[in-house]
């Protein structure tokens, strides 16, 4: 457990005023016949400007749902926000009309998801749906909205850009289309780009170019990244900081090196064991609990070894503070009154084992 | 990323459209062919009746037969006759309404305005009505509205035609005395008994066309409704709409630019294909209790009266609209559809 504050952590801690997004106790939840979806159920977060905050969790924790809510791009109904603000740049989305949230969707808020194949509309070019988002967030008017298509399709790497305006999505491979949905996303100098599972649908020589671009690209634009994946190998790569989410609720968060030095939820240290390279390649046993009837306690506690009669009651545990002022853990072991001790062999395993 | 040359897919396009218009050739041969066979092997009834008299009269009804069908002309090979019928069919030539007393092309250019002066507007009123209520419930889905139009459509998928109109008749014409009873097709004819402009469009005229109009369009309307809003709600879910709206594209642009028009390419297909075919077999019962002289009464009482060259005249003009409207679909998939390979090597 490294407790003794590291360079980075002083780091983040000076930045804490140039808090960009700040969500706060996001409720989500979809109405369905079956009944209601527990999609999100209570988030924070905050992302700080020109950092990348990587939000991980398996398919059905609400990652994509938490990143959808920030400009409610799902479809309402079923889906509503049901609690909670997201503050950007000191303007609370939850609260702003459709209309209003148009001047930041492309604009100050931009998106990349995770299946370049259906991303873009099959019966237009790809220059006319670059051509579309450069017409909405500049003032560019006739042969200059041209050249910037041109430019945006460049730098974002394809090839001699002029000969492929007229190209539609079908000629081109996936990663040119999650380039040519990276140009789209470019168009409007956004200052927050959320890439939701970019790379998950590319193969995997495919995935490090992709990688590479939103690297670059966001060191040219300073633009902050949310970046949700299922990824870890990912995450040791590109995030700043990272966000673990399981069943709707935030497990643990942490600056990317302590995370992966010491997971202090068991949560977190099951998915880094599931890391190639960890020992264990089983998995986590067991399935998410039922989003239409959260279990009482922590959610994780149904699939956890260090599972005490106190997690399965009440809500899920706040989020105590472990070590340096980044790092929470949403666990009844560590709380005040909790015993870490409960957690050796469970947390430690992974850390301790490989270092 | 290999781009071919635009006169290569110029070329591909053309080699395509002639490709199509080959085929829709092929197919008026096949069906040519089948009504030729068909006919040998009818009983012709006024031959039926020429031998029935000569022997009623003490006659040899084999010698009879002979001079009736060596007058008609029909006589020769199986094969000259098979030639010489698709030279007619061709050139116009369709052969004698024998209930009509007229060549049958003359009855159906006759019969075809009635039979257009109806189902037109149905067409373009279940075309654009179905089209838009369809794009409105799958935006709405599950909304109040949306369940009122999926309960209209499925009366009017339900409702038979025949039954509509006469009750609407009872109630419009009889009970309210809006509209005529009787169809009258002198309102829209000059003395000459010609169809006049003036005529077609006059009040008279209109007002006793509302009823087959309304029965055509509530049969019509309701599948076209459906099919839209299935197609519709494919796309509202689609991956790229939500890239759209990401990209801050407004509501009305989305359901224009990112729903209507991929969503037009399924719903060419049904438009020109099930939508001619529900007018022409709607209208048969339409135009029967309605009273109206079109196609349908007219193929109807052809049948009835077994008027063989009639039958399969008005049979014709169907199913080459129906070619045609195929043809018209395959072509505009050309210019709809940017992903259809044009025929070879894709």
């Amino acid at each position: 457990m490294s407790t003794q504050t590291t360079p980075d952590a002083t780091d983040a801690a000076s930045r804490n005023d140039d808090v960009l997004l700040s969500v706060e106790d996001l409720v989500v939840q979809f109405d369905t016949d079956g009944g209601t979806v527990h999609a999100v159920d209570g988030v924070s977060f905050d992302v700080r400007e020109g950092e990348t905050l990587c939000i991980v969790g398996e398919s059905g924790s609400g990652k994509t749902i938490s990143c959808e809510a920030i400009t409610r791009l799902f479809r309402s109904p079923p889906g509503f926000i049901r609690g909670g603000s997201v503050e950007f740049d000191g303007t609370d989305l939850t609260s702003c009309s459709d209309d209003r949230l148009k001047e930041y969707r492309g604009n100050r808020i931009a998106h990349v998801f995770q299946n370049p194949q259906g991303a873009l509309n099959p019966v237009y070019t790809i220059g006319n749906q670059v051509r579309e988002a450069v017409e909405l967030h500049t003032d560019l008017e006739g042969s200059a909205i041209r050249d910037r298509v041109v430019d945006l399709l460049g730098e974002v790497g394809i090839p001699e850009p002029v000969t492929h305006l007229g190209d539609y999505p079908h000629e081109l491979s996936g990663g040119m289309k999650q380039r040519v949905v990276i140009a789209m996303a470019l168009a409007g100098e956004p200052d927050l780009l959320i890439a939701d599972e970019p790379t998950t649908a590319l193969d995997v020589t495919i995935q490090k170019q992709i990688l590479d671009l939103l690297n670059d690209v966001q060191e040219r634009h300073d633009m902050s990244v949310i970046f949700v994946t299922h990824d870890l190998g990912v995450v040791a790569q590109i995030a700043d900081r990272v966000l673990v989410m399981y069943a709707g609720k935030v497990m643990e968060r942490d600056d990317v090196f302590d995370l992966f030095e010491s997971p202090e939820h068991p949560y977190t240290a099951a998915l880094l064991d599931c890391l190639p390279g960890s020992g264990g390649l089983e998995g986590i046993p067991g399935d998410l609990p039922d989003p239409f009837n959260p279990p009482a306690g922590c959610r994780f506690a149904e699939r956890c070894p260090a599972v005490t009669e106190e997690c399965i009651e009440g809500d899920q545990p706040p989020e105590y503070p472990v070590g340096s002022d980044d790092h929470t853990v949403s666990c009844v072991h560590h709380a005040p009154d909790g015993d870490p001790g409960e957690l050796d062999g469970v947390t430690g395993a992974i850390g301790g084992d490989e270092s | 990323m290999q781009q071919p040359q635009w006169w290569w897919c110029a070329v591909k396009k053309w080699g395509y459209l002639v490709s199509r218009l080959l085929w829709a050739g092929v197919a008026t041969w096949v069906i040519l062919t089948i009504t030729f066979v068909l006919m040998e092997f009818t009983p012709n009834a006024q031959y039926a009746q020429l031998q029935f008299s000569a022997a009623q009269s003490g006659g040899d009804p084999e010698q009879a037969l002979e001079t009736a069908k060596r007058l008609r002309g029909d006589t020769g090979t199986l094969w000259a006759q098979y030639t010489e019928f698709l030279s007619n069919i061709v050139s116009g030539n369709w052969g004698w309404s024998t209930y009509r007393s007229q060549p049958v092309t003359e009855a159906l250019a006759t019969a075809i305005p009635w039979s257009m002066m109806y189902g037109v507007p149905s067409l373009i009123i279940s075309t654009v009505l179905g089209m838009t209520i369809g794009l409105y419930s799958a935006l709405n889905q599950y909304s109040r509205e949306d369940y009122a139009a999926t309960l209209f459509a499925f009366m009017g998928i339900s409702i038979p035609n025949f039954w509509f109109a006469i009750i609407l008749l009872v109630f419009f014409g009889t009970v309210l005395n809006w509209v005529p009873i009787l169809f009258d097709t002198g309102v829209a004819q000059n003395a000459a008994g010609n169809l006049t402009l003036g005529g077609v469009f006059s009040l008279a005229n209109l007002r006793q066309l509302i009823l087959p109009v309304v029965v055509l369009t509530t049969g019509s309307i309701a599948s076209l409704m459906r099919y839209s809003r299935a197609e519709a709600l494919e796309y509202v879910e689609a991956d790229f709409v939500k890239t759209a709206r990401a990209k801050g594209v407004s509501d009305r642009m989305i359901v224009l630019k990112h729903i209507l028009r991929p969503a037009s390419i399924p719903l060419a297909t049904l438009l020109v294909g099930d939508l001619l075919g529900i007018i022409f077999v709607g209208s048969y019962l339409v135009e029967v209790v309605f009273g109206i002289p079109g196609l349908g009464t007219l193929s109807y009482n052809a049948i009835i009266n077994q008027d063989t060259a009639l039958v399969f005249g008005t049979i014709f003009v169907p199913t080459f609209i129906a070619i045609v409207g195929n043809l018209a679909q395959d072509l505009s998939y050309a210019y709809l559809d940017p992903r259809i390979s044009f025929g070879d090597d894709e």
